[in-house]
């Protein structure tokens, strides 16, 4: 059998149940961005973080604890903070940590396990998010801005670069109306619908990749592989980059993959939330293209050194 | 142009794509493609892009801005991307269109590969453990058995998922309840590859979601057809009844199902399993 076989009504019923997983996530995360817009006021965010860098990093890994948020959410509602003054470090470390360090995706990841050192899986993911992405947050510290934003992303930014869809564009704190509730609420609705449409572009280019992968390449071919545990590991991101699922109930997928060693799961669950398909689109709404496949080695690089690190305990 | 662009255009996106989550929540066909606890999701997400629909037909977009000829927002796609955006973002409608009623292809099946074990399938699914047999715990006139609660057909057959047997194949206690008793199941036949020691071996097979019909992947029983079969079209619905065993073959205990008939039926409600 040939290993790519595209039919279009396959594809259709798989890209329509992404579409419908992710709608609802999507529209959340604008919601919360359009509040975020109308209601809080830029110095309220600065009073929120530490004044010392680092530690402002580190504390923003830990955010998806108190704010989870899936990785297609995250993307809208740090774009939104980047505007409000949100430094690029903490926005990274936010947007990379919240898709896994969070109360749903440790309850799911322990549900999905729990025949298969469920402790030891959840902890490590965990403990492997954070570190990921405090790691990247830290390293965007040192670069520039204008190497890792997209021009327009913050207010002051020079920018006459075009990106995204952009019809209607972002809004002041109060929508351009007024300052009533009503008046506020439309401006919620409006920054809302903008950021939505946004993005929704973006995620209809990533389902139609993560569509096509999951109806017509024949994923026998990757199964061979399942004994070497580079190699494994290697695959299992690599398949977790092109399904791009959601994270917090891709841990049942993970752990269908019974052929795969302990440490290939782990590294799909660490990588998949951090980087897929989908997600080199939403990137692009608020990152450079340079900056997003340099996101993109690192992490694939830094996730497969520590699973790696972690196959040799055989666990 | 701007106007157009600015305001009717996104909101006659917003009204698509709220009509495609309302039509497919409102229809049923949800089911389909989503575990129940996500469907909410949809509803409430075709009802807020709705909203926002109306919103920006009626109200547009923020004034000073973009709603005017004088909008000079730095990051504004020249005419032509902004049109290309909107055909892109009314894929869904079109794809809402051609999408299949009766799930995937058999192309599908095989690029997924058919499990007929419970590897490819979460814990999650597992069928609970009997509590107890009848022969494990000895019931007095006027108590309940077990075996009353176990489904059964108009017919007086058990009612079994793939999933029961594929579990029962591997756990005694749960294969006492079906084996030599005549059980019905439903699924689709996949007849293209007739195997076993007779060469008439097909495999009944469902669809098992974890989240969305995106990560879907089939799982399968093996039945034995009966002889006089006549031919049914590769991936039909069927509704099968007859005798499950549980050979030992190929190194573990499969879950074989000896066909007394097979008929073809309609899908079921929910054609996924979860």
């Amino acid at each position: 059998m040939a290993w790519f076989s595209f039919h279009f009504s396959d594809f259709a019923f798989s890209f329509l149940s992404i579409l419908f997983e992710g709608v609802p996530f999507l529209l959340l995360g604008s919601l919360i961005s359009g509040t975020v817009e109308v209601f809080l006021p830029p110095a309220t965010l600065a009073r929120l973080l530490p004044r010392n860098p680092t530690a402002a990093v580190l504390l923003s890994g830990l955010m998806g604890g108190v704010f989870p948020m899936c990785e297609c959410g995250a993307v809208v509602v740090i774009r939104r903070f980047l505007s409000k003054g949100l430094p690029p470090a903490c926005a990274v470390t936010y947007m990379l940590a919240a898709p896994i360090v969070s109360p749903l995706v440790a309850i799911s990841t322990f549900a999905a396990f729990r025949a298969q050192n469920p402790w030891v899986m959840t902890s490590l993911r965990l403990i492997f998010g954070y570190m990921i992405a405090v790691a990247a947050g830290l390293l965007v510290q040192r670069l520039p801005v204008s190497f890792v934003l997209q021009p327009g992303v913050l207010p002051q930014a020079p920018a006459p670069e075009r990106t995204g869809l952009r019809f209607a564009a972002a809004v002041d704190e109060t929508g351009g109306t007024g300052n009533g509730i009503g008046s506020r609420l439309l401006g919620v609705v409006r920054a809302a619908t903008s950021d939505f449409l946004d993005v929704a572009l973006f995620f209809v280019i990533g389902a139609t990749v993560a569509a096509t992968f999951n109806t017509a390449v024949d994923q026998a071919v990757v199964q061979p592989m399942a004994g070497n545990s580079v190699l494994a590991i290697l695959i299992m991101m690599g398949l977790a980059g092109a399904m791009a699922l959601c994270s917090s109930t891709d841990a049942f997928i993970a752990a269908s993959f019974t052929a795969f060693p302990f440490a290939a799961k782990l590294a799909f669950l660490v990588f998949g939330p951090v980087f897929d398909a989908k997600l080199y689109f939403l990137y692009g709404l608020v990152y450079r293209r340079k900056f997003i496949v340099l996101l993109a080695v690192g992490l694939f690089v830094a996730i497969a050194l520590m699973c790696l690190r972690i196959s040799v305990l055989a666990l | 142009m701007t106007q157009l662009l600015n305001r009717w255009f996104p909101s006659l996106t917003l009204a698509c794509w709220s009509g495609i989550l309302l039509y497919f929540s409102i229809s049923g066909r949800l089911a389909a493609f989503l575990l129940p606890a996500f469907r909410p999701g949809v509803t409430i997400a075709g009802a807020i892009l709705l909203v926002f629909a109306a919103g920006m037909a009626f109200a547009g977009p923020a004034p000073a801005c973009c709603a005017d000829n004088a909008c000079e927002h730095p990051a504004v796609r020249p005419i032509g991307g902004r049109l290309l955006a909107f055909a892109a973002l009314l894929l869904p409608l079109l794809l809402a269109v051609e999408c299949p009623r009766a799930g995937f292809g058999v192309t599908v099946l095989q690029n997924r590969g058919v499990a007929t074990d419970t590897a490819g399938i979460s814990a999650k699914a597992r069928p609970p453990a009997q509590a107890a047999t009848p022969a494990q715990t000895p019931t007095t006139a006027g108590e309940s058995t077990p075996d009353q609660f176990i489904p059964k057909t108009a017919s007086g057959a058990i009612a079994v998922s793939v999933i029961d047997l594929l579990y029962a194949a591997q756990d005694p206690t749960l294969r006492v309840d079906f084996d030599g008793k005549t059980v019905e199941v439903i699924g689709q036949l996949m007849a293209q590859k007739l195997a076993g020691p007779k060469n008439n071996r097909a495999k009944v097979v469902r669809m098992f979601m974890t989240c969305c019909a995106a990560d879907a992947r089939p799982i399968a029983a093996l039945v034995e057809l009966p002889d006089a079969k006549a031919p049914i079209p590769e991936l039909s619905w069927v509704r099968i009844t007859g005798k499950p065993a549980f050979p030992f073959e190929g190194g573990r205990t499969i879950a074989v199902l000896k066909a007394d008939s097979i008929a073809v039926t309609e899908p079921p409600e929910e054609t996924m399993l979860y």
